[in-house]
């Protein structure tokens, strides 16, 4: 299922421009990462995937629809979005129930719908607590919550809106298992994300955002190595690779095993 | 989240540039004499001689208009059909069909009891659209309300424009994941099942967590508040605030007075 | 006496049968900027409420042991006492806003408004803070039209302009770009400099690291390590209790085993300190 999104350019109602023509295509089975500093247009872009937000003008396709021309309950047969903000997400009174509300909706046979839940839970490690009010739980379970429940959706595209934000070291590698699972299984993967280094160690294409526009969009090794450009706006290289820049490596790095051999060879 | 959550439009006005208290005083005189007042027909005079051009001179004449008909219109048919025809002790009948007739009556109490709820739920939204939530806030605190008294004042009229908001949040996220909430009538109306439950809970959970955010700014600080937007206010208000109430206390002293003969 | 002082603290919440901070010690000082780390669920969130008044006055519960901030004691005075001297960041940048302003300079000036300041130094101070959290042209939009790091930085700004006395942040960045994140902790810790204490919860160890004077590492509501960045995040256990450690200390691990790091070397926690160690090797 492929994206194509031509010259979209969107303003709020309040007037604020917060996307100036944006191009971006990104076919069937991508692992992308979506960077820029706070304000860029990353979260209203991907609001615009899933028909939240409407082009004032350009176009959003998904596969062979226009999202113009579908509802959000159309468009949620093809991606699930998970939510920055995980309490705008969450309603239901129990982890069970939130999960499976996606899928039922969908209109699923109840076997499939039983099998989509119990692996969410699985995958997010999240069937002690099933029958907890997610409200009642901190804010890092509540992300995971949200994501148990648009990885319930089976979609053939998972947006994720800052899955990293207050997760402990485990959740971070749990989540980095997800993503590789989502992208083993050929599914298409955007994340926006701070945590460059998360970003450079998961994902294969990396999308820059600043002020409502795309500034770079290439592979990790080659969009890492933009130092000035990254920092244009607020975005920083990756540790590794500013590390082996310090250290005078003549090759780009950006993982911790990339780094080793290279100063083994060395 | 709509960017507003409160029905407060900021333009420049003689009715903005009133001093809060003497619109929340002007509201509740009007009230007052709406439902003690003699006559048939003061409140509808109220509302077309003093609240229509109050609105005008406010510059919110259009969405003054439009809310209050938004929101009392069907009220105002359900009151009608109700009275005119079920109203105990009706004896002189209009016209009758079938097993029912209207008495005059019922139709006078409608129109009474119409009119009455035309001027309390428009006083309030004259008030509404030409204040600032906060400076009603700062004002009340000001002159020594409590400051948790000042905040479930504002905060109670804030509760229907904040609820949107909510809905609207909550509708976005099912949408989101496949609930067809467009359409025909009865799917809309189907869809709004679903969103009842987590609107109350999460109106509930809104309250607490506003409580505390405010309570981390210092709002229960038993200091006195000062005001960043300067509060108008002036001896004529002052003097006027004090008409409105003695008209107010002769009002219901007249009510007592003629339940007493 | 130091400026905050825990002892023997446990803390259960409402209905919980196990503590979600046991038998903790701590002394903070006056101007001392200490983080704490720990997985989630540690009780990082827990120990702001308690340094910041929120426990026992807002979460009720039970609280055993004693505490005492710049010479309050909880269990006596009001919330209002502490409210003045310690400013709390929450950790959800989105439920901070107080509901009843129009723009995000009327949102700050708030708690300057509760606080009685003259409007004339309100805006003195507002107009500064706005500055120095970068949020200048945002300054007559609505709280409530803002991206998530936004909202974080109002939530942010909202505190730090009633210039507590002590400062307590928890996770203040979460929602911040990269270079971003970096200037909240230097913006921080010049006021450290300039004498207020700094309390931080925070997940980036690589900052906390930078700019911290001490950390605390916390793990199931026990503090398992208390000291310098270089003792804590350096240390081998913190893995085990779930913690991060920057890329920078997880690389030398590995060169370690490699045969790769100068082994009379400590692990390093900082950039610097990484540089330097691999520079003996390849040298
Ligand atoms: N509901 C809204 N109404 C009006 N303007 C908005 C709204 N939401 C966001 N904006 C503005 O649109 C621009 C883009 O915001 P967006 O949320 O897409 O940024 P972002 O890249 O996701 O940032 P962050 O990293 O902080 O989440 C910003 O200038 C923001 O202030
Ligand atoms: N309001 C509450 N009622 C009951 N238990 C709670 C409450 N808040 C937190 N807890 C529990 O207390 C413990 C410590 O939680 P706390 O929120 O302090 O952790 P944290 O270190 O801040 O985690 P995170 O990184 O997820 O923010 C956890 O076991 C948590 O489940
Ligand atoms: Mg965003
Ligand atoms: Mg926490």
């Amino acid at each position: 299922m492929n994206i194509e999104i031509k010259e979209l350019v969107f303003a709020y109602p309040n007037g604020v421009l917060a996307l100036e023509g944006v191009t971006v295509g990104i076919p069937t089975g991508s692992l992308v990462a979506i960077v820029g500093q706070n304000g860029a247009g990353k979260t209203t872009l991907v609001k615009h995937l899933n028909g939240l937000l409407r082009p004032t003008s350009g176009l959003v396709q998904i596969g062979d629809w226009d999202t113009r021309q579908r509802s959000v309950a159309e468009l949620a047969n093809r991606i699930g979005f998970i939510f920055q903000n995980p309490d705008d997400q969450l309603f239901c009174r129990t982890v069970k129930e939130e999960v499976q509300f996606g899928p039922r909706s969908l209109g699923f046979e109840n076997d499939r719908i039983e099998t989509l839940v119990e692996a969410a839970l699985e995958l997010t490690e999240l069937h002690e607590k099933a029958s907890q009010n997610p409200y009642d739980l901190s804010p890092a379970w509540r992300k995971m919550v949200a994501l148990a429940s648009i990885l319930a959706m089976d979609t053939p595209i998972v947006v994720m809106d800052e899955p990293t934000t207050g997760q402990d070291a485990v959740s971070i590698e749990r989540i980095s298992r997800i993503v590789q699972s989502l992208h083993g299984s050929g599914k298409t993967v955007i994340a926006i994300t701070h945590d460059i280094d998360f970003c450079a160690e998961n994902f294969e294409r990396m999308i820059v955002m600043r002020q409502g526009m795309v500034v770079l969009d290439g592979p990790i090794q080659e969009v890492v190595a933009e130092r000035e450009m990254l920092a244009s706006t607020y975005v920083e290289q990756p540790q590794i690779t500013r590390l082996a820049k310090r250290l005078g490596f003549s090759t780009i790095v950006y993982k911790p095993d990339d780094f080793i051999r290279v100063l083994h060879d060395s | 989240m709509p960017d507003r959550l409160s029905f407060f439009i900021p333009r420049e006005s003689r009715v903005h540039s009133l001093n809060p208290l003497t619109k929340l005083a002007l509201a509740f005189s009007l009230i007052i004499l709406a439902f003690f007042g003699p006559g048939l027909f003061l409140p509808v005079a109220l509302y077309f001689f003093v609240l229509v051009p109050l609105s005008l001179l406010g510059k919110v004449g259009k969405e003054f208009l439009q809310t209050s008909f938004r929101l009392l219109l069907p009220l105002f048919a359900f009151l009608f059909v109700m009275q005119s025809l079920f109203y105990p002790g009706g004896e002189t009948v209009i016209f009758s069909f079938w097993i029912f007739s209207a008495t005059s009556e019922g139709v006078v109490f409608a129109f009474r009891t119409a009119t009455r709820i035309l001027v309390m739920v428009s006083s309030f939204l004259l008030l509404l659209l030409t204040t600032h939530p906060s400076t009603l806030m700062n004002d009340l605190s000001r002159r020594g309300v409590p400051a948790s008294l000042s905040y479930i004042i504002t905060s109670t009229l804030q509760i229907i424009p904040q609820m949107q908001a909510r809905a609207v949040t909550i509708q976005d996220a099912q949408r989101s994941r496949g609930l067809d909430t467009g359409g025909n009538l009865i799917n809309r109306i189907r869809s709004l099942l679903p969103l009842v439950g987590p609107l109350v809970f999460s109106s509930l959970v809104d309250v607490e967590e506003r409580a505390i955010a405010i309570e981390a700014r210092a709002f229960t600080l038993p200091v006195k508040k000062t005001s960043l937007i300067d509060i108008p206010d002036s001896r004529g208000e002052a003097v006027l605030r004090w008409v409105m109430a003695a008209l107010s206390l002769m009002t219901i002293g007249y009510r007592i007075w003629l339940s007493l003969n | 006496m130091a400026l905050i002082e825990l002892k023997n603290l446990t803390y259960h919440y409402p209905l919980t049968n196990s503590p979600a901070l046991q038998d903790l010690d701590l002394e903070v000082q006056e101007g001392e900027f200490l983080a704490i780390v720990g997985a989630n669920g540690a009780g990082k969130s827990t120990l702001c409420y308690t340094i910041s008044g929120f426990i026992p006055h807002f979460f009720k519960g039970e609280l055993a042991g004693s505490v005492s901030v710049a010479g309050i004691d909880p269990t006596k005075a009001g919330l209002g006492e502490f409210v003045q001297k310690v400013g709390l960041v929450f950790q959800n940048p989105f439920n901070q806003i107080s509901g009843s302003k129009f723009t995000v300079y009327e949102e700050i000036a708030f708690g300057l408004e509760n606080l009685g300041i003259d409007p004339a130094e309100m805006r003195e101070r507002v107009d500064e803070i706005i500055r120095l959290t970068r949020i200048e042209d945002l300054k007559d939009r609505s709280p409530y039209a803002l991206s998530g790091g936004q909202q974080q930085r109002v939530a942010l700004a909202s505190i730090l302009v009633m210039r507590p006395q002590i400062l307590v942040l928890d996770e203040p960045t979460s929602q911040l770009d990269p270079i971003g994140s970096q200037e909240v902790f230097q913006v921080i810790k010049d006021m450290a400099l300039q004498g207020m204490t700094i309390i931080m919860a925070e997940h980036k160890v690589e900052w906390v690291a930078e700019f911290a004077d001490r950390i605390l590492a916390l793990s199931a509501g026990q503090a398992i390590k208390l000291g310098t960045p270089r003792e804590v995040l350096g240390s081998p256990e913190l893995p085990e209790h779930g913690i991060g450690i920057s890329r920078y200390t997880q690389v030398a691990r590995k060169a370690l085993q490699a045969g790769l790091w100068p082994e009379k070397r400590s692990m390093p926690v900082t950039l610097d300190e990484c540089v330097q160690g691999f520079q003996e090797i390849i040298a």
